[in-house]
């Protein structure tokens, strides 16, 4: 598949994206010292963190490789939305207050590919808003995937136990329900 | 025993166990009557089933109580730092949380030890071929602590899925996935200290985990394998750094698809040695296989086999590139 390298448009735009959502300063944190890169699949452009003295390699050689994945995945652009990877959510998810502590319950209907109803909530953070993406911790703080706010936190204590809260956008049992 | 008596007793047991006859032919001539009933016996057990618990993710002192906790029974592999029996009980194994979180990944033990045997290192360059579905990939990431650069290739589209999941379900991020045939590495601007070559192979291994294995495959697949995985091994020999360390491995019993191959590779390549493994497990490689001598470097190759050591059929061999002569 044909890669290329992330101009500084486009990663100032998928860094906005994560930044607004996510805190100032994550995907900095993220990147670390590794270079953007992208490589083109079908609609879609999956997003990578390659270490620096991967480059000259791949300016080198890159064009006669038929790459399909590399390094660290970041996450896919998708009609300009940007979609993190699970490759990175644990790392990310320490960066960020944009989470929901979920009941063992609640975590194992989750990675089932549920989502969260009030009374799986232990802990949410009250200045989150309708819509916006939060990392779904268990007990244990490890994080289950992403889900996107049904209703602002502060309202939930007004919901009855069995209604949504946030809706499951993935969860880290997507690939075994997928590969079986 | 006369070569028709031997014939006329491998066709009894291949009509009474299920297996084709040529199978059994072989075997009695390998290893006698007496371990041949013993091999058809141990393959109809069950392989206990093992994991590695990956320490990119998880240490093993908190992942161990953790599944205790939940009924499963551990018993450690001697030979392998993270290597474990386990016993899952009432659980699946892949269903368990700790699964998905990439605590650990299941594996058979033999495959846990050919990476070991390989012992990759922080800052090496490794080329895994065929590497699909990802168990040796992310072994050899965990143990260069994911420093360095892994190469893994892989041909097969369908399976490339596979491979790409369990990179992100283990939290390997010092990997690069290529598409591409493995007997053609021409072309790879790499060149890689450390090469594994699982090789797609016959699976005459398997039998105790796929019974189907005892009719599915002809004399004549075993020789269409023991062909592409001698393609496999020259490209992998050729692409080797001067100094270099390669691990042959095959989940094939089958003296044409290891023994063979290899005592061809090391009249090709007089560049190349096998080298001993340090590690206790398994038992010697085969210097004189059906009669035929070959080299007896060979005998310090490896070979798991269900009726001696209650584990899937597995051959590894550890070799070296000569160091490049100061001129």
């Amino acid at each position: 598949m044909k890669f290329e390298f992330v101009d500084p448009v486009a990663w100032g735009a998928i860094t906005q994206q994560i930044d607004i959502e996510f805190g100032a300063g994550v995907t900095k944190s993220l990147l670390g010292n590794r270079a953007p890169l992208m490589i083109s699949k079908n609609s879609s452009q999956m997003v990578y963190a390659i270490p620096p003295e991967w480059i000259s390699i791949l300016m080198e050689e890159g064009e006669n490789l038929d790459i399909q994945f590399i390094g660290k995945e970041l996450g896919s652009v998708e009609k300009g939305r940007f979609r993190l990877s699970l490759h990175i959510l644990s790392e990310v998810a320490k960066m960020t207050n944009s989470f929901i502590l979920v009941s063992k319950r609640g975590a194992e209907a989750f990675t089932y590919g549920r989502s969260i109803i009030r009374e799986s909530v232990l802990e949410l953070n009250p200045t989150l808003e309708r819509g916006q993406r939060v990392f779904v911790l268990n007990e244990n703080k490890e994080c289950l995937g992403v889900a996107a706010l049904s209703v602002d936190a502060f309202k939930i204590n007004r919901l009855g136990a069995d209604r949504l809260v946030a809706k499951n956008l993935v969860d880290i049992g997507w690939f075994i329900r997928r590969l079986g | 025993m006369t070569k028709k008596e031997l014939r006329q007793r491998a066709k009894e047991l291949a009509k009474e166990h299920g297996y084709l006859q040529y199978m059994i032919e072989r075997y009695l001539s390998l290893w006698g009557e007496e371990d041949t009933l013993r091999f058809i016996k141990a393959c109809e057990q069950p392989i206990r089933t093992a994991i590695r618990v990956n320490t990119l993710k998880m240490s093993v002192d908190l992942l161990i109580p953790r599944l205790q906790e939940k009924g499963v029974t551990l018993e450690t592999v001697p030979w392998l730092n993270d290597g474990f029996y386990a016993d899952f009980n009432e659980s699946s194994p892949g269903a368990l949380l700790e699964h998905m979180l990439g605590f650990y990944y299941v594996q058979g033990v033999p495959s846990m030890t050919a990476v070991s045997v390989l012992n990759p290192e922080p800052g090496d360059t490794v080329l895994d071929l065929a590497a699909a579905p990802g168990g040796k990939t992310t072994h050899i990431a965990q143990m260069m602590e994911n420093e360095g650069l892994v190469i893994a290739l892989e041909q097969d589209r369908q399976r490339m899925t596979s491979l790409r999941s369990n990179i992100i379900r283990c939290g390997a991020t010092n990997t690069m996935v290529i598409r591409g045939d493995a007997r053609k590495l021409d072309d790879l601007p790499f060149q890689p200290n450390k090469i594994l070559l699982d090789a797609p192979c016959s699976g005459e291994g398997l039998i105790p985990l796929d019974p189907t294995r005892k009719t599915s495959k002809t004399m004549a697949d075993v020789r269409f394998c023991a062909t592409r995985e001698d393609e496999m091994l020259e490209a992998a020999v050729n692409i080797l750094a001067m100094g270099g360390t390669m691990v042959y491995s095959t989940c094939s019993i089958a003296p044409e698809e290891n023994e063979y191959v290899l005592d061809d590779i090391l009249k090709r390549h007089p560049e190349m040695s096998v080298v001993e493994i340090s590690a206790e497990f398994g038992s010697s490689g085969y210097s004189e296989p059906y009669g035929i001598r070959l080299n007896e470097s060979l005998k310090n190759a490896r070979r798991f086999l269900p009726h001696l050591h209650k584990t899937e059929g597995f051959f590894i061999c550890k070799m070296r590139k000569k160091e490049r002569s100061a001129q």
